[in-house]
């Protein structure tokens, strides 16, 4: 799986292994049955002798990955760096998965009372509903919208549209949240080629420019954290950080991924991010403006909740995406003129979050 | 029995602050104060990490909460499913610090909403299990 996206980022890259210098494994070792998969990936991928190692931040490994690599690379210490961010989850028995999502909390002082990682955000949307008016209908929404797009991504694991009435309908799962809220599990990966200026026109005409990195934390524990639980705080200071080293706001932005690990994610998403004010990510969506067409078009490879949420290779998956639009060869979902791009990854419960800002 | 013995299913045998459960066996809910700068910390914390002073004293809590959010679980982990559906929820105590903590089921779920009064009273499983809740 890992070799399948890595050989075509070198076809894409029209570079060998022999000139990659280097290679940065995401995935979050938790899901693998392999220890330390660097090692074993590296291997298949053919990337021996060069340095390998594991990165990991849960849901946003790759993104950090990518951090990893470009400052890799502004050290001067490596030219030309592979990030391969890969997942495959279906090797472990929904009960072993179970078991896994049950320790996504303070180990300590919250998973004892059976918590999963629906559940935390689930406390998020209740907070948001209870504050905004936020209904199940509106995050219903955005599962609809996603779903529309993930059937023109082959790449998706659900390529079949859904209603909202039937999002309604589906199961609880965490209330207010029901499984058609929620992302599913899946095996994936997904392959960046990282370079230094020098040598990215050496290698392409059309290279994409890690123009804004931001990474922040929050506590693990949701009783650590403060405010009344209707955004998160981890996003924004992520956001602060990537905005002001890209020299642009949120009003630049021309197309965006953002972390759908479920409905009420994405509607957080907009407002942490700026795309919305606090309590507005509802109104942006009824208006349909993170719809292709619209202000700020979201998602539209079909995010998390189509494409499947293979957790290391998601934040490599958004910024997959984010260069098929600013290269102009995203086909039928392109975005006329896109010049910057921003993929928003968040980690576990929200204790990481990863803002990136790409231009053409 | 180590700390494990908290919970409604403990994953972590042993920590710095077992002393929480002797607490919970007479009926009490107590969080730690550092010694020196007398910041408080609940759940209990056996470092300071404003001062960084590893010396604490025990101060028991009224257990008067509001309640911040919540959410029903009905996909549970293994260990948990026998009891699905349940509530989950957090709330703020008046000293300002939070908990997270389940809610007891004789609480109807449609009177909860973020602001409601609740109090965290010390809860009792079948497998001489001990934590607290809100009820």
């Amino acid at each position: 799986m890992a070799f399948e996206a890595y050989s075509s980022a070198l076809d894409d890259a029209d570079i060998e292994s022999s000139e990659i210098d280097g290679s940065v494994v995401c995935s979050a070792t938790h899901y693998d049955k392999q220890r330390s998969p660097a090692g074993v990936v590296a291997e298949y991928l053919g990337l021996n002798p060069q340095p390998t190692f594991n990165v990991e931040a849960a849901c946003a490994s790759s993104a950090v990955g990518l951090r990893t690599a470009w400052a890799l690379i502004s050290s001067k210490l490596h030219d030309v760096v592979a990030v391969v961010g890969v997942q495959k989850m279906t090797e472990l028995s929904s009960e072993e998965i179970q078991e896994l999502m049950g320790r996504a909390g303070d180990v300590m002082w919250e998973s004892p009372f059976g918590t999963t990682m629906p559940a935390y955000y689930a406390m998020y949307a209740t907070a948001h509903m209870a504050k905004y008016g936020t209904t199940e209908e509106q995050m219903a929404l955005v599962t609809v919208k996603n779903r529309k797009y993930g059937m023109k991504n082959p790449n998706a694991m659900f390529q079949k549209p859904i209603s909202a009435e039937e999002v309604l309908k589906s199961r609880p799962v965490s209330a207010p949240l029901k499984l058609f809220d929620c992302c599913p599990n899946a095996d994936g990966a997904a392959c960046l080629i990282i370079a230094n200026a020098e040598k990215a026109g050496k290698l392409t005409d059309t290279p994409v420019w890690v123009a804004g990195l931001g990474l922040a934390s929050s506590p693990m524990s949701l009783a650590g954290r403060k405010g009344p639980l209707t955004s998160f705080e981890v996003t924004k200071n992520a956001a602060k950080a990537a905005y002001n080293m890209a020299r642009v706001g949120p009003n630049d932005v021309d197309v965006a991924e953002v972390h759908d690990s479920f409905s009420i994610t994405e509607i957080l998403n907009y407002e942490d991010l700026g795309f919305a004010k606090p309590g507005g990510g509802t109104r942006l969506l009824e208006k349909e403006e993170t719809e292709l067409g619209g202000k700020i078009p979201v998602n539209i490879d079909g995010g998390l909740i189509s494409k499947g949420h293979p957790v290391g290779a998601t934040g490599a998956s958004q910024l997959f995406a984010l260069t098929k639009q600013l290269r102009g060869e995203a086909g039928s979902t392109q975005v006329d003129g896109a010049k910057i791009g921003l993929a928003q990854n968040i980690g576990g419960i929200g204790m990481y979050a990863a803002v990136t800002i790409l231009k053409a | 029995m180590g700390f494990e013995k908290f919970g409604r299913f403990g994953y972590v045998s042993q920590t710095k602050i077992n002393t929480l459960l002797s607490y919970l066996e007479k009926g009490q809910i107590a969080a730690t104060k550092c010694k020196k700068c007398r910041r408080t910390y609940f759940p209990p914390r056996a470092d300071c990490l404003d001062c960084r002073h590893s010396t604490i004293e025990w101060v028991v809590l009224d257990g008067k909460s509001s309640l911040i959010t919540f959410t029903q679980v009905f996909f549970a982990p293994p260990a948990f499913q026998p009891e699905t559906p349940y509530l989950l929820g957090l709330a703020q105590l008046t000293n300002g610090l939070r908990v997270f903590a389940p809610i007891s089921p004789a609480v109807d779920k449609e009177q909860l909403n973020p602001g409601v009064e609740l109090n965290l009273k010390v809860a009792k499983g079948s497998r001489n299990n001990l934590y607290y809740w809100l009820e």
